[in-house]
């Protein structure tokens, strides 16, 4: 099966040689770092909102559980980054298993705030458990290493392993929702009812990709402390949710790429206009509600109803 | 007995003027989620909007009782050209949007009040001072005032649903706009005023709550979360629920930080609500199938 077009393999091409380009400092890499990793977590966030029509209000402690996971075994000497990703997957994984047991139960602004109550729990426990450093977090982690001997210690090698990370998501976000899986999501998104009808156990669909979209969260939230050395409990605010939402939206809901796009954009867009005037909240929330009012569908909005289209032709 | 006059009335107390105030706030929260149909992200900014339209009309006037009148009307203003300029291209479409927007909303209020008025605490005093003594134990009078004025407000709302025209016509909206729109109603004019009134309400409660609490830029985002609980606690859309669950969480909440510290109170709260949201999503009043 051909999973990635030729679009998708210049596009990484693109994006692995972007450190040889001559002005990318220390500074560009580590932000190019943040734009691809909260672009692949948006993507995930995108399988959930975009392809099955539920909103979580509560990846942010996805993210921030996976953060910890790993910044406690680096603070205590454990620096494989296979450790990490390892530790952080049956954490998020535990957890979400419960989120999503529990929240898919409901639909809808039901769904949006279970997820977003959980998250809450989350973020109260850490943010008052010293044993997890309280509000100040776990500070000054070592840097992982991919095999004994090689850490990632550099901006240059983090920002290789996040383009790696994003591929890799991608790709299973991809076969995903080109499966037979995606389509019943689909299903599900357009008339749940339906689909229960036709014999689908849409609870059990929905658990599934609740809890595939958490895993690759949590992964990518394993990643930052690798490149900032800390993991706070304000990575699991819930208006971080609420931010890899308005991602989504930028980008365009139900296509992957637009939320990568979109995640690119907000970093970019944060870090820009927050180097020139100091109420960057003020634009970013002004280029939120003209995209809801103006552009529901994002960025990307045309091409995906071109993607209907092919799917009626082949179906 | 001691302990009950010494520790638990005064809680108790503390959990009724609490709850008092974030009926309010939850009041115009279930009211625009009836009529609108949007989850108001926005409402813990109007909220704060009041405490800080407060600073500046005490600023202007030293008054507090002035600053008390004008800000509620302050914030309604905004809160009504908001309504217009972007809530009402919304209406025909999914309540997700409406979340969303109002989400960008919070955003762009919080940091303007940031960059007028800075984003260190504040204080607002009240405006007496004392305690009187009630009960056997001596409790602020700025308190008790909290919880009349609460109260008045309370049954002043529930008259002027019950009791006016205008609040049976705001009713029927929340039942089938379409069909009011049908009699005759200006169905877009009872929205903004109605949105336009549940931002006085939540600045109301916001300049009331000041002195009792501290005030900043963040300190909706805090409280917004307590009011969705009580929302859905109560059944969204039920004005009578959002009133009874929004003393029972502060009552609760009151309570359980006799014998728990702030955390677990938090949780506890939460744990409240998650099981409320898995057995009976529709909350203690709520119709059954309301956006399930």
């Amino acid at each position: 099966m051909k999973v990635l077009g030729w679009r998708a393999w210049l596009a990484f091409a693109a994006l692995l040689a972007v450190p040889l380009l001559p002005f990318m400092s220390k500074f560009y890499l580590l932000l190019a770092f943040d734009a691809l990793l909260f672009g692949a977590v948006a993507m995930s966030l995108d399988l959930l909102m975009g392809y099955t029509g539920l909103v979580s209000f509560g990846h942010a402690a996805f993210f921030g559980l996976g953060a910890y996971a790993s910044a406690v075994l680096l603070e205590r000497g454990v620096t494989s980054l296979w450790a990490c990703l390892g530790f952080a997957l049956v954490v998020v994984g535990l957890y979400a298993l419960v989120v999503a047991y529990f929240s898919t139960a409901r639909r809808g602004i039901y769904f949006a705030l279970l997820t977003l109550i959980f998250a809450e729990v989350v973020f109260t426990f850490f943010r008052y458990t010293q044993t997890f450093g309280g509000s100040d977090g776990i500070q000054g982690v070592a840097a992982p290493t991919l095999a004994p001997g090689f850490a990632i210690d550099t901006p240059l090698r983090n920002y290789y392993l996040v383009v790696a990370f994003l591929l890799g998501a991608y790709v299973v976000c991809r076969v995903l929702v080109t499966s037979h899986f995606g389509r019943v999501l689909v299903a599900i998104r357009e008339n749940e009812d339906r689909a229960r009808f036709l014999g689908y156990n849409v609870q059990r669909y929905k658990m599934t990709v609740c809890l595939i979209s958490a895993l690759l969260t949590g992964l990518g939230g394993a990643l930052y402390p690798g490149r900032s050395a800390f993991a706070t409990p304000d990575l699991m605010l819930w208006t971080v949710s609420g931010e890899l939402i308005i991602m989504i939206m930028i980008g365009g809901l139900g296509t992957l790429t637009g939320p990568i796009l979109g995640g690119v954009f907000f970093v970019v867009l944060q870090e820009k206009v927050s180097s020139y005037v100091s109420w960057y909240f003020i634009v970013i929330g002004l280029v939120l509600i003209f995209i809801v009012l103006f552009m529901p569908k994002g960025l990307l909005g045309f091409r995906r109803m071109l993607g209907f289209r092919q799917w009626r032709a082949t179906a | 007995m001691d302990y009950l006059v010494a520790v638990l009335l005064p809680q108790l107390l503390h959990g009724l003027v609490f709850g008092a105030a974030l009926g309010l706030l939850a009041l115009g929260l279930t009211v625009i989620f009836g009529l609108l149909g949007v989850m108001n992200f926005a409402h813990g900014e109007l909220y704060m909007l009041g405490a800080y339209a407060g600073i500046a009309a005490i600023g202007v006037t030293q008054s507090f009782w002035v600053a008390l009148i004008v800000a509620p009307l302050a914030v309604g203003v905004v809160g009504a050209v908001t309504e217009v300029l972007t809530l009402r291209p919304l209406y025909r479409r999914e309540p997700l949007y409406g979340l969303i927007l109002t989400f960008g909303l919070a955003l762009v209020f919080r940091e303007a009040v940031r960059q007028i008025w800075g984003g260190d605490m504040r204080r607002i005093l009240p405006p007496f001072t004392g305690s009187t003594p009630l009960l056997g134990m001596t409790y602020p009078n700025y308190r008790l005032f909290l919880l009349a004025a609460a109260s008045v407000l309370l049954l002043v709302i529930w008259l002027f649903f019950t009791r006016t025209r205008a609040g049976i016509i705001v009713r029927a909206a929340v039942q089938d706009a379409e069909m009011l729109d049908g009699l005759g109603v200006n169905v877009r004019r009872v929205f903004t005023l109605t949105f336009a009134g549940s931002a006085a309400l939540a600045a109301l409660a916001g300049l009331l709550m000041a002195p009792e609490f501290t005030v900043y830029p963040q300190m909706g985002v805090e409280f917004i979360l307590l009011a969705f609980i009580v929302v859905i606690l109560g059944g969204m859309g039920s004005l009578g629920g959002s009133v009874v669950a929004a003393f029972v969480i502060g009552i609760a909440q009151s309570l359980f930080s006799l014998w728990m510290n702030p955390q677990r109170v938090a949780i506890a709260i939460f744990g409240i609500m998650i099981v409320v949201l898995v057995v009976r999503p529709r909350g203690f009043f709520g119709r059954e199938g309301v956006l399930e």
